[in-house]
């Protein structure tokens, strides 16, 4: 049998399962930025409590660290293995791809992980209880291992737009595919993107303060700190779109909404005038105020950022061999990896797929709206849902009232073919374009309804056909029995 | 099963695998899998045993119990962490060598699995609203605020774990995947069901957290009584409540580990009889023999530290004993066989895991653990003596060179 790579489709019909990796990333983003940003400041504030003798600064890292420790580090490192979770259920072999080239790094960043988790509990309960170099210390190791966890993951993060060196197609090799321009410039941008969020976050921490003096002190820091990564993180963000290929560029260009370009520069002037505002009178600075700018942000400034690379990415999901749908759509050389497209040309997508039930590896006019279903669900479903809402619908993009023959056209045409620059490549037997085809005018004219009737009649009638094929048969052996 | 089933079972499998491969032999992550699974779930069973004490601890009058219910809910909180944390190991490695399988059941039961991640975070906050309503109280003997907090903590933790449970049974089933798929002649894409489990094995992991929960309040004693307010008295109580804990919670989960074996899946063959399937019981009983000959003494010198490394390799024993049931299910019934992975060796990043594991993992918590030790046996503030700032200030150059090799290596494959 000529079975590829393809798992089982989990389609989430609201929101679809993009979304749904999409919300959880973005979160876990807000929270680990966030903790590691904190975790350099706190390393900074700690130091200068040493040299200067200070308690006030040991408080402020007490409040900020406890802070963290309930919202960030509680949410942020169960959103961390949440990603993993997520994007295994909704792109299995992207996160696959992942794990099965930079397993070692994930599990270095585990090292610094667990440093981490025992320093943050150290640096909150140990104030007061050890001397101020002890703290220190602890605060400086602890800020080195949280940045440690960031570069590891941002050279992973790299290679989901594409590997760091184009070396690593023909030679392999975990160092080619880890470093290269696109990850030092992605991680600069990051590291800019953290101290913006500490910054803000810090924000609802300096809300509490009640001395006056230490209040308008700890607002410069943290304005002064905002409003310089702010700026250096936007700068950032415009070198980074120099090192993506063309192709996301020109996916940038066509796919991403028309709010997205002022929405990024009404996000940047917002939070510029924030910091300006918490310096200068940081007597405004209270919990709501810092809380709601912290919603904001992660709202209006990290979702797009974080949409826009994921949709750069397309038609690949990771290192420009694994398309988004879960198909490996390149040769690899170096990692001895064969596109899989060339299987699917030969034996048709359902034979292809591990999880086809076996009454759907034909196409029959007995299944077609089955077959069509499960082809649209495999190849289609991870970016377009089949269902009204979700992440950019599948009748959005045909008009009403298509044919099946128009549909069958744009299939074979356009789909088995890949002549749009940001979709993968489809290759499809005739009998299962056709089948897509019926099911996607189907979908487009009735909605899930008309396709769930149709499906279900098609059951009822394989079911029947079935019924009488076995009392057929059993009369056929009685006869025989009977000597008839 | 006929022959040709699984056959077909076994060749999905194994086209599921990523062409990617290993970039080492699939021995190693298989026995880190074991290695780091055996701590998650200690620390699972700590953060559950620990809540139960708080839990009676808040429903009892008892100002013993009140006391100790309070030192260890501090106990659970600190082990979720962990728990999470050590974690993440074991699901790394999982995804190396059963990508087919827990990829493909995780998949089929989706919804879970993202549920699994906001009901972790809810569990996690019942918890800490509980601390924060009682954490501050000069009185540890009154009765604590927001009780029901602990209880829908508890509820959402055993309710994760289940999930996970289900996760990994799902796993051993991949003659059933294709039928999961498929539900009432439809293809279910919704990853709405929980397929499998096996409420003997759940019970068993379960019930662990008795004996271990046991094991942390001998230790406890052993802990605080060497600082100079100790209330011997209390310890002492918590010391016995940990020794019978660990007693009769050890024959709980004999008893259990026992109808686990008894339930186990046809497709195991003779595991339940074989050394392996015997082993896992007879360590498990083992504690309890341990615990009666050697936490005997109610002396300073009761050998009581070793509670809890003993739960670990117990502990250890079960996870392997889990492992070789796995593996004799999947390459001895359907012949599919985890070391025959596709290797793309590199060493590089191999070697680097491992000395970062050995090298900077080993000092940097060999200087935070015997910080937060110290501190703890002390009242007052805590100033290490030189060798520890010795050690500590070893730690940061380990760290901080840790960082110099990354770039300097990264720029100079850049720059190539």
């Amino acid at each position: 049998m000529d079975f590829i790579s393809l798992y089982p489709t989990w389609y989430e019909p609201t929101v679809g399962s993009g979304w749904v990796v999409a919300l959880i990333a973005t979160f876990h983003v807000l929270a680990s930025h966030t903790s590691v940003g904190a975790a350099l400041l706190f390393a900074y504030l700690s130091h200068k409590a040493y040299r200067e003798d200070r308690d006030d600064l040991l408080d402020f890292i007490k409040k900020y660290g406890l802070f963290l420790m309930v919202f960030t580090y509680v949410a942020g490192s169960i959103t961390g293995p949440g990603i993993w979770y997520s994007t295994t259920v909704a792109s299995p072999n992207g996160i696959g791809a992942l794990i099965h080239s930079f397993v070692w790094k994930w599990a270095t960043e585990w090292v610094f992980f667990v440093i981490e988790v025992v320093g943050v509990y150290m640096l909150v309960y140990l104030v007061g209880k050890v001397d101020k170099k002890t703290h220190m210390k602890i605060s400086v190791i602890f800020g080195m291992a949280s940045l440690a966890t960031m570069v590891i993951i941002v050279g992973i993060l790299s290679f989901m737009m594409l590997p760091g060196k184009e070396q690593w197609f023909a030679e392999g090799g975990y160092l080619n595919g880890f470093y290269g321009t696109n990850t030092f410039i992605q991680m600069g941008m990051r590291m800019a993107f953290m101290f913006t969020m500490t910054a803000v976050v810090g924000g609802i921490v300096i809300a509490s303060i009640k001395d006056p003096a230490f209040k308008k002190e700890m607002a410069r820091k943290l304005g002064w700190l905002g409003i310089i990564s702010t700026l250096t993180g936007a700068a950032m963000f415009q070198w980074y779109l120099t090192s993506v290929p063309d192709q996301a560029l020109l996916v940038m260009e066509n796919r991403l909404p028309d709010y997205f370009g002022p929405s990024v520069m009404i996000v940047l002037a917002g939070t510029l005038a924030y910091f300006i505002i918490t310096m200068l009178r940081p007597q405004l600075v209270v919990q709501g105020f810092a809380g709601a700018m912290t919603v904001i942000i992660l709202v209006a400034g990290l979702w797009p950022e974080e949409t826009a690379r994921e949709s750069m990415r397309k038609p690949y999901v990771a290192g420009q061999y694994v398309y988004s749908n879960q198909v490996i759509g390149r040769d690899v050389p170096g990692m001895d990896i064969k596109s899989q497209l060339p299987t699917i040309e030969k034996v048709g997508i359902l034979k292809a797929h591990p999880f086809t039930p076996d009454h759907l590896r034909e196409v029959k006019q007995s299944n077609m709206i089955q077959a069509g279903e499960f082809i649209a669900m495999t190849y289609c479903s991870n970016c377009h849902s089949p269902s009204k809402t979700g992440i950019r619908p599948l009748h959005r993009y045909f008009p009403e009232g298509t044919s099946q023959e128009r549909m069958a056209q744009y299939v074979k045409g356009v789909l088995t073919t890949g002549n749009i620059a940001y979709m993968p490549k489809m290759p499809m037997l005739d009998s299962e374009a056709e089948a897509l085809a019926a099911y996607l005018v189907m979908n487009n004219d009735g909605g899930e309804a008309a396709t769930s009737a149709a499906i279900d009649m098609e059951i009822e009638q394989r079911e029947r056909a079935l019924a009488e094929q076995k009392a057929a048969d059993k009369v056929a052996s009685v006869e025989l029995m009977e000597g008839k | 099963m006929d022959a040709q089933n699984v056959a077909q079972v076994t060749e999905m499998m194994y086209a599921l695998r990523n062409p990617a491969g290993l970039p080492t032999y699939p021995i190693i992550f298989v026995g880190l899998n074991v290695l780091t699974f055996a701590l998650h779930i200690l620390f699972v069973q700590l953060l559950l045993g620990t809540s139960l004490v708080a839990l009676y601890g808040a429903y009892t009058n008892n100002p013993l119990w009140r006391r100790l219910g309070m030192a260890m809910i501090d106990v659970a909180k600190v082990s979720v962490s962990v728990a999470i944390v050590v974690g993440v190991a074991p699901l790394l490695f999982v995804q190396v060598v059963y990508d087919p399988h827990w990829y493909t059941s995780n998949v089929l039961s989706a919804d879970w699995v993202i549920a699994f991640i906001f009901i972790l975070i809810l569990a996690y906050w019942a918890m800490y609203l509980y601390y924060f309503q009682n954490y501050k109280r000069e009185d540890k003997t009154a009765e604590p605020k927001s009780r029901w907090s602990l209880i829908v903590s508890l509820a959402l933790m055993l309710l994760v774990g289940f999930i996970m449970h289900s996760l990994t049974s799902q796993i051993l089933h991949p003659e059933m995947w294709k039928e999961w798929y498929m539900q009432n002649g439809k293809l279910d894409y919704s990853g709405d069901t929980l397929h499998a489990y096996n409420f003997w094995r759940y019970a068993f992991f379960i019930s662990m957290a008795i004996p271990v929960a046991g094991a942390m309040m001998v230790t406890y004693r052993r802990f605080k009584m060497v600082r100079e307010d100790a209330d011997m008295q209390y310890l002492n109580f918590a010391a016995e409540v940990g020794k019978k804990w660990i007693l009769v919670g050890s024959i709980i989960s004999t008893v259990l580990y026992v109808a686990w074996m008894m339930t186990i899946q046809e497709t195991a063959g003779d595991f339940a009889t074989s050394f392996w399937g015997i082993i896992g019981g007879v360590a498990v009983l083992g504690y309890a023999l341990w615990a009666k000959l050697r936490l005997n003494g109610k002396s300073a010198d009761m050998c009581s530290y070793m509670a809890l490394p003993m739960a670990l390799v117990i502990g250890l024993v079960v996870a392997t004993s889990r492992e070789i049931l796995r593996y004799d299910i999947l390459n001895g019934f359907f012949g599919y066989d985890f070391f025959d992975y596709k290797i793309v060796m590199d060493w590089y990043s191999t070697g680097l895991f491992f000395l970062t594991f050995a090298i900077v993992g080993g000092v940097v918590l060999s200087y935070f653990l015997t910080i937060a030790w110290k501190a703890g046996q002390t009242v007052g503030i805590y100033t290490p003596g030189p060798g520890v700032q010795k050690l500590g200030t070893v730690a940061i150059w380990v760290v901080a060179l840790w960082l110099v090799q990354f770039f300097v290596v990264g720029f100079y494959v850049w720059a190539q």
